[in-house]
């Protein structure tokens, strides 16, 4: 008798988060959630650095097939392990050992270790840095920049309007996020038509709106479109984002 | 008998060489196409990887070509690791591992680069950015410091490719920084990371690999 999944999110409203809740959602389910206050530095309170020794979101806990509790970090793997174990129909997913199998976890890896590195940066020194420095700005937008054009060169060419193969998997949740928040980082969705199209198609699956209002509601595509808006929550946002960088420091 | 698989790699970046050492500790037979950055893009080797970075691999026993370095090393594990020897073919570890690998390329790959890049290679030196990636460089020694303290490796009681994803920007560290690391002192302050990065080195794999990278690197041939 397999244990029963007991599936415990901890997260804030931020791209690398929202790709769990709609992984989970995508998936049908069942899961708790805790919400991870920043604005408190709860990521680095010790009985979530038990849980994840790095101090970020998304977290995961479930209960294993040995009937003991698992933890992870890192939102690939999260993604990684929620299909592999409970993904028996390949809803979002593709048999290990196929080419379709592959070529999602080149794109899941291009997402964790491109897209959403290069663009926080993009964020970092376009909204939340202490001083204006133009040329940090610019190389971090710049970048995102040529990743979309990778992503949108791609979809170009796709026949599903997915990613890889014929639907919906765990790298194009993976992308959404952080494409639907371009305008944050400084980037015109407008330039990457076909990118454009997938965000829209992607917003459309139940599974996506669901899971992007988790934990709080999901504003940043808005928030994309709205410079004065954009301006006012990034002033916000400062104060711990430097906060946080500070205490790091101490270390 | 198992063809030779090809990887595209890069005689100064970090990223294939990660691969190269797990194909070396795998006892996978390959062959290495060093590339210039020119090359990566555009076509032929776009239609390989479309993003114009290395590493990338043709596979001709399977059929599958694979490009982004974790995946990559994942596919390795999965398809010649039979015995297990990097990699745990069930239970939490298996996830684990997955989890560290992906700290790797999310976490250690990025920042270091960039760290490189404001240290090293930006025309004029900007203190600012400079400061930020050091420091990003120093989490992220702290936390494998802490993930290691009492323990040998990352995940389980062997070494994994987990553990030997990170070990060439470890490695590279010393070239970022140059005289500023010894001021940082690692040994002392990160010793669980220490001794863990010294006994990877020390893996008969690994130094091959890297020495191999060295001559590479510095005009010796390919």
């Amino acid at each position: 008798m397999a244990a029963q999944p007991d599936i415990h999110l901890y997260t804030t409203q931020t791209p690398n988060g929202i790709k769990i809740s709609i992984t989970l959602e995508e998936l049908g389910l069942p899961y708790k959630v805790t919400k991870i206050e920043f604005s408190k530095n709860a990521q680095k309170e010790p009985w979530f650095l038990g849980i994840n020794p790095n101090g970020r979101i998304p977290a995961l806990t479930d209960t294993f097939t040995d009937g003991k509790t698992i933890n992870l970090f890192e939102s690939g793997s999260i993604q990684q392990y929620l299909v592999d174990r409970y993904d028996k129909d390949y809803k979002i997913s593709y048999p290990r050992g196929t080419r379709e199998f592959y070529d999602v976890n080149s794109w899941l890896f291009f997402l964790n270790s491109g897209v959403g590195p290069m663009q926080g940066q993009a964020n970092h020194f376009g909204r939340y840095a202490p001083e204006h420095i133009e040329y940090g700005v610019k190389r971090y937008t710049n970048e995102t920049r040529r990743l979309y054009g990778v992503l949108n060169t791609h979809l170009e060419k796709s026949t599903s309007g997915y990613l890889v193969g014929d639907r919906c998997t765990i790298a194009d949740i993976a992308h959404w996020g952080w494409v639907a928040a371009a305008g944050w980082a400084g980037v015109d969705i407008e330039d990457f038509p076909a990118l454009k199209a997938w965000e829209e198609m992607m917003l459309k699956r139940p599974g996506v709106e669901k899971g992007r209002q988790v934990p709080d509601p999901h504003t940043m595509r808005e928030l994309s479109k709205d410079s004065d808006a954009a301006k006012k929550a990034a002033e916000e946002t400062k104060k711990w984002v430097q906060e946080g960088m500070a205490a790091d420091t101490k270390k | 008998m198992s063809k030779p698989i090809t990887l595209y790699s890069h005689a100064t970046g970090p990223n294939p060489w990660k691969v190269a050492m797990v194909l070396e500790e795998l006892n996978v037979p390959y062959d290495t196409k060093f590339m210039d950055f020119a090359d990566l893009k555009k076509d032929p080797y776009e239609q390989l990887c479309v993003n114009g970075r290395v590493p990338a691999i043709e596979d001709p026993n399977t059929g599958i070509n694979i490009w982004e370095s974790g995946a990559i090393v994942e596919y390795l594990a999965e398809t010649y690791d039979t015995k297990h020897e990097l990699s745990f073919e069930k239970g939490p570890e298996k996830y684990q591992v997955k989890q560290w690998l992906h700290f790797q390329m999310s976490g250690q790959g990025p920042y270091y680069g960039q760290c490189a890049w404001f240290n090293k290679f930006h025309p004029e030196r900007l203190a600012a950015p400079t400061e930020r990636y050091d420091e990003q460089v120093k989490r992220v020694l702290y936390v494998l410091n802490k993930a290691l303290t009492g323990k040998k490796y990352l995940v389980g009681e062997k070494c994994t490719i987990a553990d030997i994803s990170f070990v060439p920007w470890n490695e590279m560290l010393g070239f970022i920084l140059g005289d500023k690391l010894a001021s940082w002192d690692v040994e002392k302050n990160y010793p669980a990371y220490h001794a863990w990065h010294q006994s990877l080195l020390a893996r008969p794999a690994v130094k091959k690999t890297w020495e191999a990278k060295q001559k590479v690197a510095s005009g010796g041939g390919q």
